[in-house]
């Protein structure tokens, strides 16, 4: 079977250096450094952007921002990041940029957690760390009411704290569903903005190709296909900073087990406490549709490694249509929206007659998949 | 408990927990609410004319058989002006087409439409019955699919009619935009998402078979609401899966789709809404105008499938087939084994040929135009079948090809087939046992 590095399964030598393989990675037993390189290969090459600049002084090289969420994948790029400058130093006493590490701690800011961004620290010195709580999200975007005005209760959100708003946004939701997404959407809008204040020229996302396969099937289902072009792709992002996936062509279970091959201390770093998708809640009151499609990929990609990395490779060839006017954006999610198609009304398959359009007037819009999450933005309370 | 008013007439005890959004109806307002949905999708999109013929594709099963009712229905109410018949196609499958189509027979009892039936064997001198004497069961929904599509326009031409409509749901066209992009297929991606579809006439014959336009009225009705509305109108339909559909690639994009359902109810839906908007971004689509524009109709697909429930599903092995193709172009890209030969590096090498053989240019121009046709990668180049005069981007259409085989009195195999058929062909390949692998890749959230 792909990807697993028991011992029996494997009697032949390392395809690429004849000695003893340890691992069958897409049909090629591989023995453990040339795993290793495989893995970094693959991150590495995805980087030729920063490569070192001799025409720059050091402090000129460009800072880019990696959130960390000490999952498998986001750990293992900071782990070969950390590799590939040192790398660099040694070769050329230079280095082609410099890293800031965020991580963000989703409701309360937790003692637990800044520990282990201690270790995490400790065992990569070279860099910079931050940790942010979500709810820093209303204070540090700058055009906040855009993000406030989603919050149930406009009335008493003067006396609110940062964490309270989150709160009663996130309460105020109508299912797992629309919470775990508003929930990821706050995050990349947080990492964005950290990523702007720290004049980080760009993000490097930890996502594997795994991952984005369910982030392209879970938008799509979620009703924002429109957003894949942006949402998968490397390159400037809608949100005025670079996007780049440098995991895109090393899919999850390789990473466990580049996680599982290296030396102790970086397992150790990682810390997923809703690990495996497999044992998600099976009552659908819970389950959200990016479990669903976690679940889905993780079969898949057991069998079925390159069609991941197809449907990868496909969604990255839809285009950005090109007279995209960059003013029209959803207020949650930033994509940009074209012709106006804000809210989940005016289209075909919307077919009450007579169904008020949206309410929200100004400046403040919702896009069709983020007014799914939050149907009573903008429109008349339902009674579900 | 008490019982809960009905949502839209708050008179009637609520006996319908609505599929599409979780709203608490009476019997009397779901009805009338999932017609008035249909109403406003053929009048958005201006589907059909006034005194327009429209020949509705009439399988016996829920959804033919209440897209024929609602149209009835609506017709009459809002006066569409259209003159609607029945076709039904007999692919010769006994046991499973014998009882469907007495259904469809007594339909058009009940719904006062002429009736036409078709058979395979009089279109092609095959039943499926015959046919899965010859291929065996495996691959055998390529035969039926391929035959079904153009035996429609057939039939239609037939009959002088201009327009079929079939009962596509929301579920069949949300289920066809994960497969899609689970297969990386984006040109079908972009089609599969319009309402209307249409051959395209190749020849300037009015009764030629080639111009004919599809359209899919209940695109964005749920299927458990056809079932609803089937089972409260008390309609006559016939509810067994064709006999020899196996569980096959579909099947997984399928099981997501009922999961997603479950655990957001507008997910079908969204997910149409998602391949619509996703069509617009397909390089090189028409789909520019968002399938708006009447003079910009996506071609329909010549192998597109249709088999009542198992609804356009592809046989089993395709993932599997595709998988090992794939790894193997990985392989190949690895280990730069691959180069990609465009028209344009070709000519650069011509160039480069003639600097050193000192050629003269003239002649060289002639043999580039000559030997190189420039990829295209999302337009297909529609022309006629050289058999059968039907609209085929190949030679020889899929229908005469496989005919052509069954022909020669042995079943197609994978080794002898050519070139053209690739697309039929991968989907005839693969075990059994990869159905079985697709059950367990698809979400047991049962």
């Amino acid at each position: 079977m792909p990807g697993k590095y028991s011992v029996s399964a494997i009697d032949e030598p390392c395809r690429r250096c004849k000695a003893m393989s340890v691992i069958v990675v897409r049909s090629e037993p591989l023995c453990h450094d040339c795993f290793a390189r495989y893995v970094h290969t693959k991150a590495i090459k995805r980087l030729e952007r920063f490569r070192v600049n001799f025409t720059a002084t050091p402090d000129q090289q460009p800072r880019i921002l990696l959130p960390l969420s000490l999952g498998v994948s986001s750990t293992t790029l900071l782990h070969v990041l950390d590799l590939h400058l040192k790398t660099q130093k040694s070769k050329t006493n230079r280095t082609g940029f410099v890293i800031s590490v965020l991580l963000i701690d989703d409701v309360v800011q937790d003692p637990a957690s800044a520990e282990r961004l201690e270790k995490v620290r400790h065992q990569y010195p070279d860099h910079d760390y931050s940790s942010l709580p979500l709810h820093d999200v209303f204070r540090l975007v700058p055009d906040d009411a855009s993000i406030r005005s989603l919050l149930p209760l406009p009335v008493d959100q003067a006396k609110l704290s940062t964490q309270e708003q989150l709160v009663s946004l996130i309460s105020s939701l109508p299912s797992a569903t629309a919470r775990a997404d508003v929930l990821s959407t706050l995050r990349t809008r947080l990492t964005v903005e950290f990523a702007k204040q720290a004049e980080c020229e760009s993000i490097l996302w930890g996502d594997s190709t795994t991952r984005l396969a369910e982030k392209t099937l879970s938008e799509t289902a979620k009703g924002r296909g429109f957003s894949l072009p942006w949402q998968i792709s490397d390159g400037a992002s809608p949100m005025g900073i670079n996007f780049h996936y440098p995991m895109r062509d090393v899919l999850k279970k390789e990473l466990v087990s580049y996680i599982n091959l290296a030396e102790p201390e970086l397992a150790s770093l990682v810390y997923e406490p809703s690990s495996g998708a497999t044992q998600a809640s099976t009552s659908s009151k819970n389950t959200t549709i990016d479990d669903l499609m976690k679940q889905y990929f993780e079969s898949v990609e057991e069998n079925f490694p390159s069609i991941v990395s197809n449907v990868v490779r496909t969604t990255g060839k839809l285009a950005a249509p090109a007279s995209m006017s960059l003013g029209q954006c959803c207020s949650l999610c930033s994509m940009p929206i074209s012709d106006g198609r804000f809210g989940i009304h005016g289209w075909g398959g919307d077919q009450q007659d007579g169904v008020e359009p949206s309410h929200a007037e100004g400046s403040n819009k919702l896009c069709y998949g983020c007014t799914r999450s939050i149907p009573q933005f903008g429109s008349t309370p339902t009674t579900t | 408990m008490a019982p809960s008013p009905c949502a839209l007439c708050h008179t009637n005890r609520a006996l319908i927990l609505r599929p599409k959004d979780h709203s608490k109806l009476c019997k009397t307002c779901f009805i009338s609410v999932f017609e008035t949905e249909i109403h406003h999708t053929i009048t958005m999109n201006a589907l059909f004319k006034r005194g327009e013929k429209i020949a509705i594709g009439a399988s016996g099963g829920k959804d033919s058989t209440v897209l024929a009712s609602v149209l009835k229905t609506l017709n009459e109410r809002y006066d569409y002006g259209l003159d609607l018949i029945l076709l039904s196609i007999d692919e010769g499958i006994k046991g499973y087409r014998d009882d469907s189509l007495e259904t469809v027979k007594r339909n058009a009892e009940q719904y006062g439409m002429d009736l036409t039936i078709l058979g395979y064997d009089e279109l092609y001198g095959w039943t499926m019955d015959q046919v899965v004497e010859q291929v065996g069961k495996k691959g055998n929904c390529t035969y039926c699919g391929v035959f079904r599509r153009q035996a429609l326009d057939r039939g239609a031409a037939r009959l002088g009619v201009k327009h079929v409509v079939t009962g596509h749901n929301a579920d069949d066209v949300a289920e066809t935009v994960l497969m899609n992009l689970l297969r990386g297929d984006l040109p079908r991606l972009s089609r599969t998402t319009s309402i209307i579809t249409s051959t395209p006439s190749a020849s300037s014959d009015p009764a030629s078979n080639t111009n004919i336009k599809r359209s899919k009225p209940l695109k964005y009705a749920y299927e458990k609401e056809i079932v609803l509305y089937a089972h409260h109108k008390h309609l006559d339909y016939f509810s067994t899966e064709c006999i020899y559909s196996p569980e096959a690639f579909r099947g997984s994009a399928r099981a997501l789709i009922k999961n997603l359902e479950r655990v957001r109810p507008s997910a079908i839906l969204d997910v149409v809404r998602s391949g619509e908007d996703m069509a617009k971004l397909v390089p090189g689509s028409d789909e520019g105008c968002g399938g708006a524009c009447s003079s910009n109709v996506p071609i329909a697909e010549e192998e597109e499938g249709g088999c009542g429930s198992a609804a356009g599903r592809t046989v089993g092995g395709d993932m599997e087939n595709m998988e090992k193709q794939l790894a193997q172009n990985d392989t190949a890209a690895d280990n730069d084994l691959e180069i990609e030969i465009t028209a344009k590096s070709l000519q650069k090498a011509k160039q480069h040929n003639r600097h050193d053989s000192a050629a003269v240019p003239l002649a060289n121009g002639k043999k580039t135009k000559k030997g190189v046709t420039p990829r295209k990668t999302n337009k297909q180049v529609m022309g006629q079948c050289k058999i059968c005069g039907y609209l085929s981007s190949q030679e020889v259409c899929k229908a005469c090809v496989l005919l052509e085989g069954l022909n020669k009195g042995r079943p197609k195999n994978k080794i002898e087939v050519g070139y053209e058929v690739q697309d039929v062909q991968q989907r005839d390949q693969g075990a059994d046992g990869v159905a079985d692998v697709m059950q367990r890749t698809s979400i047991g959230g049962d």
